[in-house]
């Protein structure tokens, strides 16, 4: 049996625990019972020391390491971590679990990417110890965890408004009737059962929902709770004096992010950043270029053009690689962010009409908001990380919100967003280019 | 009352007169009196300080279904008539189907617009859900996408999925879209323009639609082909997106034509639906003076 704050530290259990025997003097003391259980969990690799955790706080990090790793490096091996899924390192385990959402909430926003790995390699844990569990043993942990979850025995969908409104949870994957979330197996017969009828009525249950859509509700719902955990020890900070270990460890875990995200970028892929080649914008670009009208101005500029010109200078790969990297990962100085891209953006929004700042000075600082540097004036290294750099708009976003500029051509059918377009057009691009070349190669031989 | 915003339309160019606040109807009576707009609107939105949109406590959840703009359309009238609105209407029902049926929600009203239908939804549970969320239901609601017809029965890594196509599945999402689906496809005059729907493909769908009539659709499936078949459902899931203004239902700040004022372009009275399985706009929603110039 695993204990739920195995899965769960926020539970009652969990907090205890932390309250007991969670200091902070010891954090970086070598911790022999802790490298005993480490090196004799089954199939850990102990081939060379950087391996096992030797103390608390480098217990905390691999919890973060692991997850990148395993995320973006190709070369990551399991075993190299397998002692994150060792319940007899549990109270380990929760104590590190607390230590890293408060060194994240003390130095980091809630919407960080320090923040937001984090809150997703909670998720990965609990999914990848869930695996580790005979098949009833897995059933009953969820059905606790639910029960400490969800108060109540049956499950309106609205009480999940806030795992679907930060998409933790699309509302099409849950079966839902007359506003109650269906999970158990007799409730579903007994709504169903009459109108399945090419399928065993069971078996439909066990392919729709089974044990995956309680283990995705409780999944999401310990996420949430993480998240909301950071964002209240990030609210509280500026009242008490954070103590030095904590920052300390902060520093460190942005540090392993960023080593190990510097690692993924470098493998780059085919898509290159490069110098904007305008003819290669979508046709929803070039019009938001050429001046939008009132109505639509506000969302082409600080939505649309912000975060596509962005990325297609700096990280065009971005859907590729998948990595979560911050403006200055790429433009360590900001340069090209204030000498190329700003002053497309703010052109964009001159030829708007009306100028968009002329009657709307306040979205300068939307837009510095949505490269990820706050809501400020102009974009300052030491603001970075106090808003998320916004990924550009999908093509059925665009459709939604500013279906005039969306004309699309021939390219467009292939692709899913204006970004995807950018890229396939400049290979085109280039693709004619050489083939002209090669054209004239041939005639110049030919004569 | 007093927590809505309202606008007026002094110019009859929209709403140019806005962040107005009435403490019940008799003042907001007065004042129409007085100033006698072309069209009076009121917001969706409920604030603790409506004159400055200050303080945002809920807003009802709404859904423009606008005949004019209805992806597929019978008729080939440049405004609305007596066919799209009735075809408006229709899938008004079917979406208030699932929100009831599905979702499970209550105080669910329905306005004729003018040129189309508003659903106002004043349920508790769904008045303070963000547009994120909206979104979602709007898309749920409308089957604007391809429900997954790949299915894993434990999380389990390594093992072959079940293949499900939303027709095999009666339940939940895949029967909402199933629904819409056979709806577009039933309603095409098989000279639309749909993307990802060539002239061969829009043909053969005219030619087989009957089976959908009886609900045969493994039969339909086969007679266009598997992957002509994802073409199609792909390219009507887009279209269905264009069954709903989707700006209104994410916006949670928007103002709406008053329901028992007169929409000013098409002299057609803005009013509350009681019954849509009997409702004539052309009969309830002509104003009086307006009938009785067409007899002169
Ligand atoms: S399809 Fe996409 S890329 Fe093409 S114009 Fe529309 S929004 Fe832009
Ligand atoms: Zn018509």
């Amino acid at each position: 049996m695993v204990s739920s704050y195995f899965l769960y530290p926020l539970s009652d259990e969990g907090e205890q625990i932390v309250r007991q025997q969670g200091s902070l003097e010891n954090l970086f003391l070598e911790d022999k019972d802790l490298m005993d259980l480490v090196i004799h969990t089954k199939s850990q690799n102990i081939s060379n020391d950087s391996y096992i955790p030797k103390s608390l706080a480098e217990y905390t990090l691999k919890r973060v390491e692991w997850y990148v790793r395993k995320k973006y490096d190709k070369e990551y091996e399991h075993n190299d971590y397998a002692f994150l899924l060792n319940p007899e390192l549990e109270i380990y385990d929760v104590i590190s679990f607390y230590i890293a959402a408060q060194s994240i909430g003390i130095n980091f926003n809630p919407n960080s990417r320090e923040s937001r790995v984090f809150i997703e390699s909670q998720g990965q844990l609990i999914q990848e110890r869930l695996e580790t569990l005979s098949k009833t043993l897995r059933e009953e942990t969820i059905a606790k965890l639910l029960n400490q979850l969800i108060a109540a025995d049956n499950l309106h969908w609205t009480s999940l408004a806030e795992l679907l409104g930060s998409k933790k949870i699309n509302l099409s994957h849950l079966i839902i009737d007359k506003g109650q979330i269906i999970l158990d197996k007799k409730d579903f017969l007994d709504r169903f059962e009459h109108k399945i009828e090419d399928r065993i009525p069971e078996k439909m249950y066990d392919i729709l929902i089974g044990d995956k859509i309680k283990e995705l509700i409780v999944n999401r719902m310990i996420m949430q709770n993480t998240e909301n955990y950071i964002s209240k020890v990030h609210e509280m900070v500026s009242n008490v004096e954070a103590h030095p270990s904590l920052i300390q460890i902060g520093a460190k875990i942005s540090k392993t992010l960023t080593e190990n995200y510097s690692y993924s970028s470098n493998q780059g892929g085919d898509i290159k950043a490069s110098k904007f080649q305008v003819e290669a914008f979508p046709p929803c670009i070039q019009n938001t270029m050429d001046g939008v009208s009132a109505g639509n101005r506000n969302d082409a500029i600080v939505l649309l053009m912000t975060s596509f010109l962005s990325y297609a200078r700096l990280y065009p790969s971005v859907f590729k690689n998948k990595a979560d990297l911050k403006i200055s990962d790429l433009d360590k100085g900001l340069k090209i962010t204030t000498t190329e891209i700003l002053p497309l953006i703010y052109e964009a929004a001159q030829n708007c009409n009306p100028p968009l700042f002329e009657d709307d000075p306040q979205e300068k600082l939307n837009i510095t908001a949505k490269l990820g540097f706050g809501v400020h004036e102009t974009p300052e290294l030491d603001k970075e990380g106090e808003s998320k750099w916004y990924t550009p708009m999908s093509c059925e976003k665009i459709k939604i919100h500013l279906p005039v500029l969306c004309q699309p051509d021939e390219n467009c059918k292939k692709i899913g967003n204006p970004l995807s377009y950018y890229n396939l057009k400049k290979w085109l691009m280039k693709q004619s280019m050489t083939n002209q070349q090669t054209e004239n190669t041939k005639k110049s031989e030919g004569n | 009352m007093n927590k809505r915003e309202f606008g007026f339309d002094h110019l009859g160019r929209g709403p140019n007169d806005r962040y107005r606040v009435f403490k019940n109807s008799d003042l907001l009576r007065k004042f129409l009196r007085y100033r006698a707009p072309f069209a009076v609107y009121s917001s969706v939105a409920f604030y603790k300080k409506p004159w400055k949109r200050g303080e945002w406590l809920k807003s009802e959840l709404v859904f423009d279904v606008d005949a004019k703009d209805l992806p597929v359309r019978s008729c080939n009238c440049d405004s609305v008539c007596e066919i799209c609105l009735d075809e408006a209407l229709q899938i008004v029902g079917s979406i208030i189907d699932v929100l009831k049926e599905d979702l499970g929600l209550k105080n669910v009203h329905v306005i004729y617009s003018g040129r189309g239908y508003h659903i106002r939804v004043l349920d508790p549970a769904a008045m303070q859900l963000n547009s994120e969320v909206r979104s979602q239901i709007l898309k749920y609601v409308s089957g604007a996408f391809n429900p997954k017809n790949r299915y894993y029965m434990e999380s389990l890594p390594g093992q072959k999925p079940y293949e499900l196509e939303h027709f095999t599945i009666p339940v939940g999402y895949s029967a909402v879209f199933t629904d819409r689906i056979k709806y577009i496809i039933l309603h095409l005059t098989g000279e639309e323009e749909i993307d990802q729907i060539n002239p061969r493909l829009l043909k053969d769908v005219m030619q087989n639609r009957h089976f959908l009539e009886e609900e045969k659709w493994g039969l339909f499936k086969n007679k266009i082909g598997p992957r002509r078949y994802k073409n199609l459902v792909d390219g009507i899931a887009k279209l269905n997106l264009g069954l709903v203004d989707a700006k209104v239902s994410i916006d949670l700040k928007r103002i709406l034509r008053l329901p028992t004022s007169l929409h000013s372009k098409v002299s057609m009275k803005c009013m509350k639906v009681d019954n849509i399985e009997n409702f004539d706009p052309l009969k309830e929603a002509v104003p009086k003076f307006v009938r009785e110039r067409k007899e002169f």
